[in-house]
């Protein structure tokens, strides 16, 4: 930007005509009007003035070599090209099929699926049984050690049942004595 | 045989749609330029400028059954370079404005930056200046933004413009008005 002079006020009411005059974008009707107004106005001169100076400055570009435009297009080109060939890369599998080959695909297709039901069907364990050698470690472990409490249970339960069983003969034994006391008694 | 660079870009654009993809190549040649401009107005940085607007080529001729012709081919093209940009500056956080110290090291980006014609202490009031535009080019609501550049600095017309952005004639004029508004604001400032 060549000059650190700042834009100068217009009259509040032209400020956006100016702006549009300036860039040529005004209708001749209000070209004349900003034209007469512009004759006797200092202050909106200077302001189309500063327009003048400073907008085409702030839109200067720097000019690149002709050598950076002729590698853009090369590159530009090679990359569409390589798109357009992933877009079509099956294109280049059409030639090498043949047209019998697409319903001979379709029937061998059919049948592998036929077959597959038919032989496959009821078989289902074979991928319904869990593969035990894929399971990790720590599962593992954890499944010993609910095995390990289920069994714990198991013998708690076992420990009672001893437990009654030995405590039935004493009831036996004491109910026996007290048909022996009734029978003394009486 | 007609010269391919003598079509117009309709002609080019209905060439291609039939899988004559190499016509792209004489819109690419037509609209490298402006392509880049436009990106680089927005990115302030060379290579990103560079990329955005060959990707915009890639989109446009990837979407180019979708271009319907009720507009020019340049103003459907520009709203992809312009979308990318806006894309990117909000990926980016607008990183590529944060780059304007960068450009400024580099005298190759902006020359007028510092003009050996004028004196010292005016070079540097005269940086200063064009640091202010930037910043304010940089948090200007976008609208805003895409019209002055488009307007001021790609010198379409202000019906173009509105075509790029999809919008109105009026709204342009006033997002115009408002961005040179306040470049004005930021200048004034200066004293």
């Amino acid at each position: 930007m060549k000059t650190p002079m700042p834009l100068q006020s217009a009259c509040k009411e032209f400020e956006e005509d100016l702006v549009l005059y300036y860039y040529g974008e005004t209708s001749e009707e209000e070209r004349g009007r900003v034209g007469q107004h512009l004759f006797g106005c200092s202050r909106c001169q200077g302001f189309l003035g500063d327009l003048q100076r400073l907008l085409p400055q702030m839109a200067r570009t720097e000019e690149l070599p002709q050598s950076f435009w002729d590698n853009y297009y090369r590159e530009t080109v090679a990359k569409l090209a390589q798109q357009d060939e992933r877009k079509h890369w099956w294109r280049a599998l059409i030639p090498s099929i043949k047209i019998w080959m697409v319903p001979a695909f379709g029937t061998v297709a059919m049948a592998v699926l036929v077959i597959g039901l038919l032989f496959g069907k009821g078989n289902l364990s074979s991928f319904t049984v869990r593969p035990t050698e894929k399971i990790p470690h720590e599962i593992l472990a954890d499944e010993n050690q609910l095995q390990f409490f289920e069994s714990m249970d198991l013998l708690e339960s076992l420990g009672k049942l001893e437990a009654q069983d030995e405590q039935k003969p004493e009831a036996v034994n004491t109910q026996s004595s007290r048909v022996k006391l009734q029978s003394g008694i009486a | 045989m007609t010269n391919p660079d003598e079509l117009r870009d309709e002609q080019l654009v209905e060439l291609c749609r039939q899988g004559e993809r190499h016509y792209f190549d004489v819109l690419v040649r037509r609209y490298m330029e402006k392509a880049f401009r436009i990106a680089f107005d927005f990115t302030r940085n060379t290579e990103t400028a560079k990329d955005l607007s060959q990707d915009a080529f890639l989109r446009a001729f990837a979407n180019i059954n979708q271009f319907d012709g009720r507009s020019s081919f340049y103003t459907w093209f520009y709203r992809i370079v312009v979308n990318l940009c806006l894309d990117h500056a909000r990926r980016q956080h607008r990183v590529g404005w944060e780059s304007l110290d960068r450009i400024t090291e580099e005298p190759g980006e902006r020359k007028e930056l510092a003009d050996s014609t004028f004196a010292p202490d005016q070079q540097a009031i005269a940086s200063e200046a064009q640091r202010r535009v930037d910043q304010t080019l940089e948090t200007m609501p976008n609208k805003q933004r895409t019209a002055f550049l488009l307007r001021n600095h790609q010198g379409l017309s202000i019906a173009d413009v509105a075509k790029v952005m999809k919008t109105t004639e009026g709204t342009v004029r006033v997002y115009l008005h408002r961005a040179v508004a306040a470049l004005r604001q930021s200048l004034l400032e200066l004293v």
